[in-house]
């Protein structure tokens, strides 16, 4: 990598970049918009890793983002991995750093609560009352998969005994479920 | 990188639900990382399962209403689980055949009937017991007895010495010698008799061994 005088960031090894690279038309990098691209995935990994509920996940993404660019601009991607994997290991070192920072002791990260959110912004809260509202509605085969699968935690196999159905079965009711309410939702 | 080439998608939810090794775990969010189609469904699925566990009390309040009254039944249910719907239908039809079987064609399967062999002949049908004379008379034998069958049985005697010396019918268990017969029978003298009962209509229903009796000599 070379950053050239306008300040972009050009790939010397651009056959090397998975098609998920947000370039230029000259087929430089362009950060702001592999900043707009990963912030949030790296969000979501931060979230899933130390709790949606911790204050501070905005801080490890901002500084994840940070860490990024300036190693971007200090041509220390070389282009030897794809640039998510490049972002993926530099989130990785960041929240273990984090987890290290934050216990005495680290041997096992802590458990985040998972999916538990009560920070979570009104229209947040908006949108998984009226998910909760469309998930009442729908129809008992598919209500009866989603319950046991993710409600009682259930896996495929034991779901299938319960309702006597494949295995295969339940992952289509569960799949078709899902394509139900995102139809739902896009009317 | 297309979801369908790589087949990440069945991870997904093992991913969210916290199912699988540190190993698989960090391939998986390395692939999200790349693949702009995943991580939207990665994402997707999650605020499902997210609402599901935070709201599920609500959404799911009638199943678990349903669940608790199949608690109650659930010994039942323990009861017919080694066996699939699809068997107990098959063990049920079997049963019905079997009992079918059992009850329409067993009674009908008639026990052999004894056989006797009277003059040469093979003879079926059930035995009649002789009474009397059985066993070695001091006198000639006034009447001779055997069992009754019930109504509608007509009975026929045969006397023999060494060849048939007397027959006759009767619908009564018993009959009387005629005195022209009795002259006919000698004292010391072996003789053998036997019964053979018929239906009204004629076929044989029952028939005794041939019982053999002699005259003392000092008559």
């Amino acid at each position: 990598m070379r950053l050239q005088t306008n300040g972009t960031l050009v790939s010397s090894h651009p056959n090397l970049y998975n098609e998920n690279v947000v370039r230029k038309q000259d087929n430089t990098l362009n950060i702001d918009e592999i900043v707009a691209k990963y912030r949030p995935i790296i969000s979501f990994k931060v979230k899933k890793s130390i709790g949606a509920h911790t204050p501070e996940w905005e801080d490890v993404v901002n500084e994840v983002l940070l860490n990024v660019i300036d190693k971007l601009e200090k041509s220390e991607f070389r282009g030897e991995s794809s640039i998510g994997t490049f972002i993926y290991t530099i989130t990785s070192r960041r929240i273990i750093d984090y987890i290290r920072r934050k216990s005495k002791v680290l041997k096992h990260a802590p458990e985040p609560i998972p999916f538990s959110s009560p920070h979570q912004n009104v229209e947040d809260e908006e949108q998984a009352e009226h998910m909760a509202k469309l998930l009442e509605q729908l129809k008992p085969k598919y209500k009866e998969v989603l319950y046991l699968y993710y409600y009682k935690d259930l896996s495929r196999d034991e779901v299938a005994v319960h309702l006597n159905i494949s295995t295969r079965r339940v992952s289509e009711r569960v799949n078709y479920a899902q394509k139900l309410l995102r139809k739902i939702v896009i009317k | 990188m297309d979801m369908k080439e790589c087949n990440f998608e069945n991870l997904i939810d093992d991913y969210l639900l916290n199912r699988m090794t540190e190993e698989k775990k960090e391939m998986f969010e390395n692939h999200y990382f790349s693949c702009s189609n995943c991580f939207e469904k990665v994402e997707e699925r999650n605020s499902l399962i997210s609402v599901i566990k935070s709201k599920g009390n609500k959404i799911f309040h009638d199943m678990r209403e349903t669940e608790g009254t199949r608690t109650r039944s659930s010994l039942f249910e323990q009861l017919f689980s080694f066996l699939t719907p699809k068997q107990w239908t098959m063990a049920a039809i079997s049963a019905c055949a079997l009992l079918i079987v059992f009850i329409g064609v067993v009674p009908n399967v008639k026990s052999p009937t004894p056989q006797f062999v009277l003059d040469s002949q093979s003879v079926r049908g059930g035995s009649l017991a002789l009474i009397s004379p059985v066993k070695n008379t001091q006198t000639i034998p006034s009447e001779f007895r055997w069992d009754n069958l019930g109504e509608g049985v007509e009975y026929k005697i045969y006397i023999y010495k060494d060849n048939l010396l007397w027959s006759a019918s009767t619908t009564g268990a018993s009959i009387s010698l005629p005195e022209d017969v009795k002259e006919l029978m000698k004292a010391g003298e072996n003789y053998s008799w036997e019964v053979k009962a018929f239906s009204q209509e004629g076929s044989l229903i029952a028939a005794s061994s041939k019982v053999q009796f002699q005259i003392d000599s000092h008559q």
